[in-house]
């Protein structure tokens, strides 16, 4: 037992979990609704999609990029999955399956745009936010896709004995992101080209093919999230995706991403995520002005950075000392 | 014994440089082989052309007695021919074991093995005699430790030719014995070492032949060292034909001390820096690759480096100064960095404006305006002078030459009407024309009255410019010498200063000259 709270403490989240699960005992203090069964389940819902978001600029993080086009792939993709529905009338998991694909190829396009023309990929993906958005709102003319078939929502709100089906959207995402991280090739060259690129490169890794394969995770992700949000609000948006952008940053950076590349924290991003949903529910429930809403996510961002900053430099302060031979 | 890789006849030419002019190199199994060279002879060129960073133009290179041809450091590295780079190529979050092995990780229906791997590196380090946890990441390890780990990396490959740059720079003296045991180790386990260094102790000390490079051709090929003294090594890297070429007399009128410094120290680890440099004169630093002199001109100027004891005199008055801005603006002190491209100019912008980035403040109107017309009649003489080829004034730096690239960078502090002008190898990578030019105008600043402070690693041309010469080693100021201009005479009484203050410092070498 002690080695394994040792263990939980030693990790790089475990501060903010602290942070969590305080704020969590303070919105049950202050508000009696917070521990509803209603109010989870909301809770719940917000998080089903952002943590997909979150993981799937996590993934560009970690390759040293960034990807602005995450809500523009999720939303053209909520929309195309929402008009294969209604139009066509495919059944769910093919029209699931080929809005995967489309998200997949969306990203194939941005990470091969950033991989051979070697343009920054912040310009590459800014291009592409509008490129998609265009599309998005061409196809629908700005209306949405109301006629959802029921199934789909019914799927949605289903339960897999006691635990709600969306729950497992973020836990399985979660674990398949770490997992490839962590224990596969493509996974580790990832956070290598993050965390030196010229090494990386001399060592034997292509740069080019490890930023197409994280392009087009990222797409596949978004595309996920897109669809659903869907399944969430019952109807396919064409303003699905549009304020993601603030919250797949904030996420894992508060879940302490290293911006430049070469490290991010899967059970951080995840906590982080949770953070943002208690401080956005909080909020509400406290009633507050919900515009507060980002103040409060920009001071937590702030926070913190200067946190990571502060605790890294007491860890690589004496770099010698730890480097001795054992 | 049979040559494990050889070199013939290779010709390297850049824009407007021959890099390697017909060289030979051979290395064999079991032998440790020194290439050494003074800066800009071509060791970097011909490591470049054995890693596949670069093709040759002519000539050939012959592995195992066949023809090769690398057009990549991968194909380099597939043929058996590991590099340990100056510096190190680590990723360092990541751990020993994993940085051996990155581009073949060893996987079990696609899940990496770390604990395998672990193993794997084990045998590696074990080989190395260093006892590290191959799961320590990196970035905890000091310098030494991680080229050692790069070494293993390079074993693990099975490369049995490894090339090693300057391996010793930023390392301990300790760490320097350690590394040699184990290079020791491996030569007589049968591999082919090229150990590239400056420092000639170290070269005497390990290495069985010896390879010198100068102005991009051998100057010796495959020379066993034994019976080789450092004096002999020296002579062949300066070379006795490098006659000093005539820029005419110079005029002795030399003014008041401009620029003092007396007992200066920095927290770079400078100690004992005293020198003056008088209006009118050309004084220079001469030293070694590390020798701390760049540094101490940025310490001056007030860029990078707290200057922590003695007295800067300007004019024969005590000052501090407080910046680079108060440098440029109050003292009126030049700095003609030696990193052109990284420091000295602006690539993407226009000759104008990096010539008159000095002078804004001065030709702004009244609102604070810069009109492109004001700039180009205050910097028009300064560029003319220097006879930069540009299309126009706003053509971009980036698409000149290197040689006329330099003269904009020299350009913006005459446009400066500096006082005292710090110049760091100001002739580096510019071809013969653009030097000669570039020689003529120091001497002429110094005429009219300019204190010139010429730091330049070229001893030819620090022997042609100069008035008097201030050697360093190891952050310190070790000799002053007044130049006679003969070139033998200087050139050995600048080496000799050197070598006797390492023989002095090799012992108890103090941490201060890591810095």
């Amino acid at each position: 037992m002690t080695n394994l709270s040792k263990r939980l403490i030693s990790q790089d989240w475990f501060p903010l979990l602290l942070v969590t699960l305080v704020g969590a005992l303070l919105l049950a203090i202050i508000s009696n609704s917070f521990l509803s069964a209603y109010n989870l389940f909301v809770m719940l819902r917000i998080l089903s999609v952002t943590s997909l978001v979150a993981l799937s600029q996590m993934l560009v993080i970690a390759i040293g990029q960034m990807n602005l086009a995450v809500g523009a792939i999720g939303g053209l993709i909520a929309i195309l999955f929402g008009g294969m529905l209604e139009v066509y009338g495919l059944p769910i998991g093919l029209a699931a399956a080929v809005g995967l694909l489309l998200g997949l190829a969306a990203g194939v396009l941005s990470g091969a745009l950033v991989a051979y023309t070697r343009i920054s990929g912040f310009i590459i993906t800014l291009a592409l936010l509008f490129v998609f958005t265009g599309l998005n709102l061409g196809i629908t003319l700005s209306i949405p896709f109301y006629k959802m078939p029921q199934a789909l929502k019914d799927l949605y709100d289903s339960y897999l004995g006691p635990i709600p089906s969306i729950l497992l959207i973020p836990v399985l995402a979660a674990g398949a992101v770490a997992g490839l991280l962590y224990y596969t090739r493509p996974g580790r060259h990832m956070l290598a080209m993050g965390g030196n690129p010229a090494a990386a490169e001399l060592a034997g890794i292509s740069l080019s093919r490890t930023t197409i394969f994280t392009h087009t995770l990222s797409g596949g992700l978004a595309a996920l999230a897109g669809m659903v949000a869907v399944a969430r609000l019952g109807t396919a948006e064409p303003t699905i995706g549009a304020d993601w952008l603030l919250p797949s940053f904030a996420a894992p950076v508060i879940g302490g991403a290293v911006l430049e590349g070469g490290y991010v924290s899967v059970t951080g991003t995840m906590i982080a995520v949770v953070i943002i949903v208690l401080i956005t529910n909080g909020l509400l429930l406290a009633r507050t002005d919900p515009f507060y809403v980002q103040f409060f996510l920009g001071a937590l961002i702030l926070a913190t950075v200067l946190f990571n900053r502060w605790r890294s430099s007491v860890n690589v302060a004496s770099p010698e000392t730890t480097s001795g031979r054992p | 014994m049979g040559a494990l890789l050889e070199v013939r006849q290779v010709t390297k030419i850049y824009p407007g440089v021959r890099a390697l002019n017909g060289v030979d190199l051979t290395l064999r199994a079991g032998e440790i082989h020194a290439l050494v060279g003074a800066n800009g002879a071509g060791k970097s060129s011909l490591v470049k052309m054995l890693t596949g960073v670069h093709g040759p133009d002519e000539g050939e290179m012959r592995l195992r007695g066949e023809i090769v041809r690398f057009s990549s450091p991968q194909e380099s590295l597939a043929a058996g021919i590991a590099v340990v780079h100056q510096e190190r190529n680590l990723i360092p979050r990541y751990s020993i074991a994993e940085n051996m092995f990155l581009d073949r990780l060893p996987t079990r229906h696609g899940v990496v093995q770390h604990a395998k791997m672990r193993e794997d590196a084990r045998r590696w380090l074990d080989m190395l005699e260093v006892s590290f946890d191959p799961a320590t990441p990196v970035q905890r390890l000091s310098v030494a430790h991680m080229q050692l780990v790069e070494i293993g990396r390079a074993l693990s490959l099975n490369s049995n030719i490894l090339l090693l740059d300057e391996p010793t720079a930023s390392i301990s003296e300790s760490d320097v014995d350690r590394l040699f045991k184990v290079l020791r180790r491996l030569r007589d386990q049968g591999a082919a070492i090229l150990f590239v260094s400056h420092k000639l102790e170290e070269v005497m000390a390990l290495c069985d032949r010896i390879t010198v490079l100068r102005d991009g051709k051998n100057a010796c090929n495959d020379r066993p060292l034994e019976g080789m003294k450092k004096v002999d090594i020296v002579t062949l890297m300066l070379g006795r034909e490098n006659a000093v070429s005539d820029l005419g007399v110079r005029s002795q009128r030399l003014g008041e001390r401009r620029l003092e410094l007396k007992s200066v120290t920095t927290e770079l680890g400078h100690r004992d820096i005293d020198l003056y440099v008088r209006a009118g004169e050309v004084v220079g630093l001469y030293g070694l690759v590390g020798a701390g002199r760049s540094e101490l001109a940025k310490a001056v100027i007030g860029s990078h480096g707290v200057i922590t004891g003695g007295e800067v005199l300007i004019d024969g008055k005590r000052t501090s100064i407080g910046g680079v801005l108060e440098a440029l603006r109050k003292w009126r002190i030049g700095y003609v960095s030696e990193d052109r491209k990284g420091e000295g100019l602006i690539l993407t912008h226009s000759v104008a404006r990096n010539t008159a980035i000095t002078i804004w403040h001065a030709i702004a109107g009244q609102l604070g305006l810069v009109s492109e017309r004001g700039e180009e009649s205050a910097i028009r003489p300064h560029l003319e002078r220097l006879d930069v080829k540009m299309t126009s004034l706003r053509q971009t730096v980036g698409n000149l030459s290197g040689g006329n690239q330099q003269k904009v960078s020299v350009a913006k502090w005459l446009a400066a009407d500096t006082r005292i002008l710090i110049m760091d190898e100001p002739t580096a990578g510019v071809d013969v024309r653009t030097k000669g030019y570039l020689h003529q105008l120091v001497w002429e600043l110094a005429d009219s009255g300019v204190a010139v402070l010429l730091i330049t690693s070229d001893l030819s041309e620090m022997i042609q410019l100069a008035d008097r010469i201030y050697v360093m080693n190891d952050y310190r100021v070790v000799e002053e010498l007044t130049n006679s201009r003969e070139y033998d005479l200087m050139s050995s009484s600048i080496m000799n200063a050197i070598q006797i203050d390492n023989d002095r410092v090799s012992v108890p070498k103090p941490a201060a000259a890591l810095a």
